[in-house]
């Protein structure tokens, strides 16, 4: 069988979603941030061609923050989200590029064009005339949505291939079923983000407070879409799997919690843009804005972290699990073994009291580690705390039966008892000496038994 | 030796994109450096100033162009780039904070001159190490029994004896790349002192690559006639430089600029020469994977688009 192994990293206490969260999060709160700001800018430019100076001056100062902080930091979290992808799921980030090459390469070139006109419109925007400036606004605008567009249909085919999983293509796979939810979700995302971050740098422009306010109040209708979001997000409930719906109403209490910090924080923003300022009128100032911004980075932080929860247990519904493992792997490894062909040595092999338990160490490695800690965040040794030996050996055998959200055990009997002397001595703090073959009788012809009576397709069919 | 149907139009792709990086990363590398040796001697001149203003514009430009060739490289070494990245870990992963600390350096460099001669030192050593990094990691790609040795020990650095020359190369083409570059907004005596970077540039090259043929490194018998012409361009490249030395405000750069283009494309094929056998057996999904019409209508849109850009800035330039 061809299955790559990759090495393995560890990053202490923190579990892997951690590390591509962060760096997920702050990209997207920035890329976000980039193509709202674009279209922001081309109706604040439209208003100073028909006379308002301070909406020119908006203008030119908003771009200098866009491009200090999009260009740089925004440009390259988006080339470390593919090193740290490799990081955490090499096989996963592998498919995406294998599948969606030319659609990568189509949106490397809009995000050329936005760099182009966005840099262009930098550095000589003060010395173009009107009708040029705008049109370079026009094209920064059209071109970094357009890279909201590509890159959404990839990502939103992960949790949602829909027909594309019947053998219908990458355009099948591309305009899937949560791709408009998301695109237009997303949308309203960043034009509410480009509306608050205007409000900061209003408020640092040095004008007359009546002069300030009415531009707030412009920008403020830049994050009216918000208001939409609650019927997008009902879309997009709709359209994903039911049982990644179950997850994330109620069935899986953090992964509700993070919906409930999302759509809190989003209403709490709503609330505050629509009644508050412009029905009110009232004004919006430095810290307010601050803030705001910060719950909206919150509620990025949140939707994100549900994004990519809802996916569980696959990274690619239906083709690849969570363990980088694709079913028809999982079903050769019940009879192979899950580390028989892996080429990499434990890294902390003497800490090992015998060779049961290295066993062991290598199957947590390869099957546990993309989501779990031993002791850290997420920790295996604190999820099973309590469990006793049967019932350790039985929730591991039928793991996906044990949470659906977890997918099948992709070993055999053997790497189930490893795994589970592995898991008692890290519990007992792993003693220099370890009786791995104490117990008797030898319980793996009864592993045996349930991982043939669970079988290996996943808790929830795919499709 | 070359592989066949869609995977030849990977490789091209990536060559061609490759080569774009090259040029703005080599303007900022050496332009970085230059820039600063300058503000150490506190003997600003009209190279460094323009310098200074272009960094950040050159450096985004990079960046922007690193992203295809880093898409293509993943659909030919696939195993072998992921496996690398994994293998050096965050030691490798180092080289994002170390692109965002050198932008904001050349940000820094090019408002405060008060803070220019630390920013630009913060810069070049950024950007030396993410140099050093990207010569390591492909090196290490062609290098699979290391792997295995490396990750048991937890190794971060590879230590190969190539390392060091092979970086040498690359900062004297990127020194030549710089000048080439350079040339087209400078006059008289600024042109001849590029054209002397340019030469050194050259040269370096010259000695980095007899200590790799020294240590055994060679073209296979496949490539040999890339390697002629990458020589003969090369010698016409040299060629263009010596002319604007002696004549600066003549012709020279056209020829600089011809061979040099001609150089750097050849001399990206000699560099994936060796790879070329080690390039991943087709994975279906790659393999039938449509859009290419897409990209190829965007692609021209896109150009359409920036060629639009440029003119407007010229427009209002000359207006």
């Amino acid at each position: 069988m061809a299955l790559p192994y990759y090495p393995v990293n560890e990053f202490g206490p923190l579990m892997k979603g951690l590390v591509i969260g962060g760096v997920g999060i702050l990209h997207v709160f920035l890329a976000q941030f980039a193509i709202g700001g674009g279209l922001l800018m081309f109706a604040f430019e439209r208003r100073a061609q028909r006379g308002d100076a301070d909406a020119r001056a908006f203008v030119d100062g908003y771009f200098k923050v866009l491009v200090l902080v999009s260009f740089v930091v925004g440009a390259l979290t988006g080339v470390a989200m593919w090193f740290t992808t490799i990081q955490v799921g090499a096989r996963t980030i592998g498919l995406m590029v294998d599948e969606f090459h030319w659609l990568w390469a189509t949106e490397w070139v809009w995000f050329a064009v936005e760099v182009t006109a966005g840099y262009a419109f930098y550095r000589f925007g003060p010395r173009l005339g009107d009708a040029a400036r705008l049109r370079l606004l026009g094209l920064y605008a059209l071109a970094s949505w357009m890279s909201l567009f590509w890159i959404n249909g990839i990502l939103s085919w992960q949790l949602t291939p829909g027909r594309w999983l019947d053998g219908d293509g990458m355009w099948a796979g591309f305009f899937n079923p949560s791709f408009w939810p998301s695109l237009l979700f997303r949308t309203a995302v960043a034009s509410t983000l480009a509306a608050l971050a205007g409000c900061v740098v209003i408020n640092t422009m040095d004008l007359p407070a009546e002069r300030k306010r009415a531009l707030i109040r412009q920008a403020s209708r830049f994050a009216v879409p918000i208001a939409g979001m609650p019927l997008l997000a009902l879309w997009f409930m709709a359209v994903i799997p039911a049982d990644s719906r179950q997850w994330l109403l109620g069935g899986s209490m953090p992964m509700t919690m993070f919906v409930g910090v999302a759509a809190g924080a989003s209403l709490l923003i709503g609330g505050y843009v629509i009644l508050g300022i412009l029905v009110k009128r009232l004004t919006l100032n430095i810290a307010t804005a601050t803030l705001l911004l910060a719950l909206a980075f919150g509620a990025t932080a949140a939707g994100e972290f549900v994004r990519e929860g809802a996916r569980k247990p696959y990274t690619v519904r239906g083709v690849l699990y969570s363990t980088s493992l694709t079913p028809g792997e999982v079903r050769e490894l019940r009879v192979t073994g899950a580390i028989v062909n892996d080429p990499y040595p434990l890294r902390d092999e003497a800490r090992y009291p015998d060779a049961r338990l290295e066993h062991g160490a290598k199957v947590f490695r390869a099957l546990c580690d993309a989501c779990h800690t031993m002791k850290g965040t997420n920790a295996v040794v604190h999820l099973v705390q309590t469990w006793s030996d049967d019932q350790l050996r039985l929730n591991l055998a039928k793991l996906q039966r044990t949470k659906g959200f977890m997918p099948p055990f992709a070993g055999t009997a053997d790497d189930v008892e490893a795994l589970v002397q592995l898991l008692k001595w890290e519990r007992a703090g792993g003693p220099a000496t370890w009786a791995t073959l104490a117990a008797e009788p030898d319980p793996r012809p009864q592993i045996k038994r349930w991982l043939d009576e669970v079988g290996t397709a996943p808790a929830q069919e795919a499709r | 030796m070359l592989p066949g149907g869609i995977q030849l139009l990977w490789l091209a792709l990536y060559l061609v994109t490759f080569a774009l990086h090259a040029v703005f990363v080599g303007y900022v590398v050496v332009g970085t450096g230059y820039a600063l040796v300058q503000a150490l001697r506190r003997t600003d001149d009209p190279i460094a100033e323009r310098v200074r203003d272009r960094l950040p514009f050159m450096l985004g430009c990079g960046i922007t162009a690193g992203v295809a060739p880093l898409l293509f490289l993943q659909l030919l070494h696939q195993e072998k780039f992921y496996t690398a990245n994994l293998v050096l870990g965050p030691r490798w992963g180092a080289v994002v904070p170390a692109l965002i600390a050198g932008f904001y350096a050349l940000y820094l460099a090019k408002a405060k001159p008060r803070w220019r001669r630390l920013a630009l030192g913060v810069g070049l050593g950024c950007f030396v190490f993410v140099a050093w990094s990207w010569t390591e990691i492909h090196l290490l790609m062609e290098d699979a029994p290391a792997w295995r040795e490396m990750y048991g020990a937890g190794e971060r650095l590879y230590g190969n004896a190539g390392v060091v020359p092979r970086l040498l190369l690359w900062l004297g083409a990127m020194a030549t790349l710089f000048a080439s570059v350079a040339v087209w907004w400078q006059t008289g005596a600024e042109r001849k002192r590029l054209a002397m970077i340019a030469l050194v540039g050259l040269a370096t090259c010259g000695i980095a690559a007899a200590i790799l043929v020294a240590r055994g490194a060679s073209v296979e018998p496949a490539a040999r006639g890339w390697l002629y012409l990458l020589a003969a361009a090369t010698v016409l490249h040299t060629g263009g430089w010596v002319w604007t030395l002696r004549a600066p405000d003549k012709s020279g750069p056209l020829l600089v600029a011809g061979a040099g283009t001609a150089a750097l494309l050849v001399g990206a094929v000699v560099r994936e020469a060796p790879r070329l056998a080690l390039i991943d057996a087709p994975r279906p999904a790659a393999l039938e994977a449509s859009g290419l019409a897409t990209f190829i209508a965007t692609l021209a849109f896109g150009i359409l688009a920036i060629g639009w850009v440029v003119q407007t800035i010229r427009d209002a330039k000359a207006e």
